[in-house]
């Protein structure tokens, strides 16, 4: 009985002065939002960053000449900073990557070179008396983008005397000219 | 009287609207803009190690699409990479100045985004690396994708 009464009480309201909106026009507008969002939409591609702190390159001091001796401004940086040189050949490869003048990785930059080169750096920095602070790479200017960030790579893995990570790389181009390419 | 009676279907609309709301808001939400700021045909080097960029302060960081001969595109467009830089840290400057931020050392505070192709030969970026470092950028990141992308 009470049911029936609600029920004759709820029509008799909707009978004197509900307001239906038309919905229709605004789900077309809806409909035309969302196919504009469908149609423009791109996901963002899976893209990382290497941060790096790069100074402009100082000059180049030989080895042989900080063993020679003198003083100087040159010769402190020398201590602080790893010199890597890269050689690359016509197709842009590395052909050659020598840390200071010792040669380390000969021929492609695969993945047992690049475990080399990473080996080999390790053991640089974990030598407390030399605190390298700063990798100097001398890049034959063939060399390709793609080739030259794995080299990065493995500079940015290597950690320093306070446990962060190398930022400090800076590039020096090195003639086509003047460097030698064994192919 | 007899027509306004008879059944007329009226489908109930408020869910399928409620629904269409909810996939526009999603698609606002996924939206993105940087998008356009990127040359997403450039074949990006491939880096495990890389990490998405930590952004503070502010200021918008330079982006630079290099592709494969060294041309630089901003925002979809070719353009002369030398008169941009340049450009873009007197600019810099000037806001610095009205922020009251010091530039210490001649060192600008923004990274550069560089996106080059993986092809792209060393000299041709660094080129574009030399002309940011006279203008006073010392921050860079290397854009790479995190792993290998299916085609």
């Amino acid at each position: 009985m009470q049911r029936s009464h609600s029920q004759r009480r709820r029509r008799r309201k909707r009978d004197q002065g509900s307001v239906e909106m038309n919905l229709a026009a605004m789900l077309d507008m809806a409909f035309q939002l969302l196919t504009f969002f469908i149609l423009t939409f791109r996901p963002a591609p899976i893209e990382g960053q290497l941060s790096l702190n790069l100074p402009p390159p100082v000059p180049v001091t030989t080895p042989e000449a900080s063993a020679t001796g003198g003083t100087g401004i040159e010769n402190v940086l020398t201590m602080e900073t790893l010199h890597l040189h890269v050689v690359a050949n016509d197709r842009g490869d590395v052909s050659e990557l020598r840390v200071e003048l010792n040669p380390v990785v000969q021929g492609k930059l695969d993945e047992a070179n690049i475990q080399r080169l990473d080996q080999n750096l390790h053991a640089k920095f974990a030598v407390k008396q030399i605190p390298f602070d700063r990798i100097q790479i001398a890049v034959d200017g063939r060399l390709r983008y793609g080739e030259l960030m794995k080299i990065i790579d493995v500079c940015h893995r290597q950690k320093l005397p306070d446990g962060s990570a190398m930022q400090k790389i800076s590039f020096s181009e090195v003639d086509v000219g003047a460097s030698s390419s064994p192919k | 009287m007899s027509d306004h009676n008879s059944d007329r279907a009226e489908p109930n609309l408020t869910p399928l609207l409620d629904m269409v709301f909810q996939l526009i808001t999603f698609f606002m939400l996924v939206i993105n803009f940087k998008g356009a700021s990127m040359d997403l045909s450039l074949k990006l080097p491939v880096l495990g190690s890389a990490r998405p960029l930590e952004r503070h302060g502010k200021l918008e960081p330079l982006l630079l699409n290099i592709d494969t001969d060294g041309r630089v595109t901003v925002q979809g467009k070719k353009i002369d990479v030398e008169q941009f830089i340049t450009k873009e840290a007197r600019v810099l400057k000037n806001q610095l100045q009205i922020l009251g931020t010091p530039i210490e050392n001649g060192e600008l505070p923004v990274p550069v985004i560089v996106r080059a192709d993986r092809s792209a030969p060393f000299h041709l970026v660094n080129r574009i690396l030399k002309l940011c470092q006279e203008q006073g950028y010392r921050q860079f990141s290397l854009s790479a994708m995190t792993r290998e992308e299916k085609h």
